[in-house]
This record gives C-alpha cells, structure tokens and sequence, in this order.
C-alpha cells in the first residue's frame, strides 16, 4: 500500500471512529447543540426586543453561537482519547501524523457541519431571517467555516486538552484566531441572505478558502509536534 | 491645537514603561544569578 | 559588557528621539501636537510586529533543532512584543482621542489587528506558563507561535476588506506619516525613533534572553536535585531554597 493510500485509511479510520462515537454518545452532541441553541435565545435578550435590529445582528449572533458551540464541540472530540491515554498510544503507531491530524479534522469539520446546519433553522426562527432562497450559498459559507474552525481547533484541541486550565486555554487561544474565520463568515453570510448586492460574496467565500487551506497546511504541519508530548 | 495631555501620556507610559521593564529585567537577572551562585556554593560545600 | 554599552547607546538614543519629537520637530498643521505621537506610536507598532516574528521563528528553529536556546529567544521575543504591542495601541488610543475624538475606530484596521496581535501573544505567554515540562513547553509554544504568525497576515487582509466601503477618516489617517510626500522633518522624527527603539528592543531582547536562560539552568538544577544529589553524603544539611520568580 502506498503511503498515501495508507495515510487515507487512517484518516478515514479515526473519523469514523469519531462519527461513531458521537452518535453513540448523543447526549453530549445533542447537549452542545441545545447550548448554542439556547445562546442564540439569549442574544435574544441581550438585543432585543426590536425585530428589526435583531434581523441585522443575525448574521453575527448565528457565528457567534456556531462558535462557542464548537468550542465545545472541539473539546469534546479530543476528551475521549485524553482520558484514556490514547494520544500517547497514537504516537507510537508508525503511522503519519498528517493522518491522524486529517482524520480528526474531518471529524470535527462534520461535527461543526451539523451543528452549523442544525443551527440555520434556529435563526431563522428567532430572528425571522428567511434562509430558503439562499440556502445553497449559505450552506457553502457554514461548510467552509466548519472546516477552518476544525482545522485550527484540532490543533488547539489537541494541545490543550492534556494541560492544566484546559476549559479556558482552549477558547483563550482559539478565538483570536478565528477572528478573521468569523469575519468573513459573518459578512459572507449578510451577503448571501441580501441577494449579494455589492458582489462581495466572492470574496469572502475566497478569503474563507485561503484560511481553511493555510490552517490545515500548518495544522498538519505541526500535529505531529504535539503528539510527541 | 495642543492636544498636550495626549502626547504626554503617549509618551509617559511608553518611555516609562520601557524604563520600567528595563529596570524589572535587571532586578531578576540579579535575583537569578544571586540563586545560581548560592546553588554553586551549597554544592561545593556539600561536596 | 557590550550588552551594557548597547543599553547605553540604546538609552542616549530614546532620549534624543524623544525631544526631537517632542520639542525640535513642528506640530503638524491639521493634526497639532497629536502628531507626536505617530512617532512612538509607529515605531512602537514595527517592533511589535519584529518581536513577534522572531518568536516564530525562534519557534519554528527550536521544532527543528531541540534546542532550548533557541526557545528562550522565542519567549524573550514574546514578552517584548506583548509590550510593544501595548504601548502601540496605547499610542493609538492617544493619537485618537484628539484626532478622530474617539479613543477606538473599528474600522482603523491596524488598530483591530494590533489588538488581536495583543490577544495572540498574550494567550502564548499563558500557555507558556501553564507548561512544566521545558520540551512539551517548547513545542507547544512554538506550534502557538507559528500559527498566530500566520494568522495575522489573514487578519490584516480581513480587516481591510471589512472596512470596504466605509471610507476610513480622511484627515486622521495614520498611515499619512508613512507617505512618501510626508514633510521631510516628521519621516526623519519617526526613522530616529524608529532607529532608537529598534536599538532597544535589541537590548531587551538580550536581556530577557539571559534572564531565560537564567532561569532555564536554575529550574534544570533544581529538578535534577544538583545540590541533593551532593548533600548525600553530607551531615546536618540545610534545605535548598527556591529561586524567586
């Protein structure tokens, strides 16, 4: 077996085995979701009672809950292995450790995926945004958004879920991070809802894309340095 | 326009603050070094 | 020590800097004597950014080599450029309020991006200090280095475009000092305090670098028990104190 074909196997490997245990352990996928959905309840308060200003806050207050939820989400993904002294077992496989790195962040860009998508819906609730006309360009914006959360947070995951503080290291060095993620996300998001007036959807999809490959690039790069622990 | 208490305040904080890291520096280089050769002595004399 | 002889040309240097923009050099025409403050503000803002390259790169040698020097260059490039980054958005913050009347503009992109440089940094050294172990400290801090370094060119391309439409201030426009048809005066202001500091960020970076090192060996000899180690044979010893900090 070539050494690609390998180090697919082994990506898809972990992120099956991570599907798996996210559907089998539900509550705490569930769990996250209900939390993101109850942060967007409470922006509610927060900036409300007026619909209109809350229609135009949308956008910013649905990436902000993906974000805290993915946090979450995060987090939980690299629990399980911390817990059970798998990182360490992990790193003595001969395996590549881009692999390792890509299947934990395939499996954390699909659980962003859900959580995002599921997320939609919400929104459109509470803030009276109609998302069905501009469902296939806002899809594209949650899959690219999932994806770069993913890629910068199996890093960071990964590093802090072994450390002391890890509940406040982990957000301390992800959300500056993703601040252009979020950016981009957020304006990219404003545009597909308004029908794209200025044109500027394309941009911001490419700016989303130019973060997701460096980030995987030097998740992958450097994965392997914090395996070694 | 003056606009006075801006420019010293920019440049208060900023060439004390200088000054004040500079002098921190100084007194842990001291405080180490002071541990070190206390350390070289104990283990001389534990020798 | 040369070290010593650099810190006081470093020193002699701020001072002249200092009163050349202070006193010697005019104030501007629209912006009065807030223009000062470009000159510590800017000067400020390059270093911070030089800190932090250095950080990653230090970073990215010690991930290549082990070699835990290389590590206390990261971190003394850090703790520097935590403060250079401060005094930046200070200097921004006083060059603001007179200038646009506010202290903080959401669409002056250096200003949001300075910020975030401030965030980064800051979580590095916390992350630094959450780590024991000297090799999983420096790799993990070198991981965190080098993807904020690389964060950042995407943040101040973000925070541009975001901007857009939103025409940033005309007459407050910090960037006005860093334009070729600029007064010869005020760009020769900001290269001398720009050379000044430059000449003492280098002195600090030397010292914070020995203070690492410093303190690198007395953690080592403590951990390998050194001094315990030859009181085995020794009567009646007394206990080995703990170095401060």
């Amino acid at each position: 077996m070539s050494d690609l074909r390998r180090g697919l196997t082994v990506a898809v490997a972990i992120a099956r085995k991570d599907a798996i245990s996210e559907l089998r352990g539900r509550q705490a996928a569930g769990s996250t979701l209900f939390f993101a959905a109850i942060v967007l309840l409470l922006f509610g308060f927060a900036l409300g009672p007026d619909s209109q200003r809350l229609a135009e806050a949308a956008p910013g207050l649905l990436w902000l809950a993906i974000v805290f939820g993915g946090l979450l989400t995060m987090a939980r993904l690299h629990q399980l292995e911390a817990d059970d002294g798998a990182f360490e077992q992990l790193a003595l496989y001969p395996v590549d450790r881009r692999a390792i790195y890509a299947g934990k962040a395939l499996a954390g860009a699909a659980a962003m995926l859900v959580l995002g998508g599921l997320l939609l819906p919400v929104v459109a609730i509470l803030y009276g945004i109609p998302i069905g006309a501009a469902w296939l360009p806002l899809l594209a914006v949650v899959v690219l958004g999932a994806i770069g959360f993913a890629a910068i947070g199996t890093a960071y995951a990964g590093l802090t879920v072994r450390m002391r503080a890890r509940e406040v290291m982990l957000p301390l060095l992800m959300l500056p991070i993703v601040a252009p993620l979020l950016l981009a996300a957020v304006k990219a998001t404003v545009a597909a809802l308004g029908g794209d007036p200025l044109g500027e959807l394309g941009s911001w999809l490419q700016l989303l894309v130019a973060f997701d490959v460096i980030m995987l690039v030097v998740g992958a790069g450097t994965y392997g340095f914090l395996l070694e622990d | 326009m003056t606009n006075v208490e801006f420019v010293i305040a920019a440049y208060g904080v900023i060439l004390g603050g200088i000054a004040l890291y500079t002098a921190f520096l100084a007194r842990r280089i001291r405080i180490a070094q002071e541990a070190s050769h206390r350390l070289d002595g104990d283990v001389d004399e534990a020798r | 020590m040369k070290t010593r002889m650099l810190g006081f040309v470093a020193l002699i240097a701020v001072v002249g800097a200092a009163i050349n923009g202070l006193f010697v050099v005019p104030a501007d025409l629209n912006q009065g004597d807030a223009q000062r403050v470009m000159y510590v503000h800017v000067a400020s803002a390059w270093l911070a950014y030089a800190s932090f390259g250095v950080t990653a790169l230090a970073g990215l040698g010690y991930l290549i080599r082990r070699d835990l020097r290389l590590d206390a260059l990261a971190l003394a490039g850090a703790e520097v450029g935590v403060m250079f980054t401060a005094f930046a958005i200070w200097g921004g913050m006083m060059w603001g309020k007179p200038v646009w009347g506010v202290y903080w503009q959401w669409e002056d992109p250096r200003l949001t991006t300075t910020a975030l440089l401030l965030a980064l940094y800051v979580g590095y050294l916390l992350l630094r200090r959450l780590t024991d172990d000297p090799a999983r400290r420096a790799a993990r801090a070198a991981v965190v280095g080098l993807i904020a370094a690389v964060d950042i060119p995407i943040v101040h391309f973000s925070v541009i475009w975001w901007r857009g439409l939103h025409q940033g201030p005309t007459i407050g426009d910090p960037s006005k000092i860093l334009n070729p048809s600029a007064p010869l005066q005020f760009v020769l202001a900001l290269l001398a305090m720009l050379g000044a500091f430059t000449l003492v960020w280098v002195y600090l970076l030397i010292r914070r670098y020995q203070l690492a090192r410093l303190e690198w060996h007395l953690e080592d000899d403590a951990r390998r028990g050194r001094v315990e180690a030859a009181r085995r044979g020794a009567v009646g010893a007394v206990g080995v104190e703990e170095p401060a900090g």
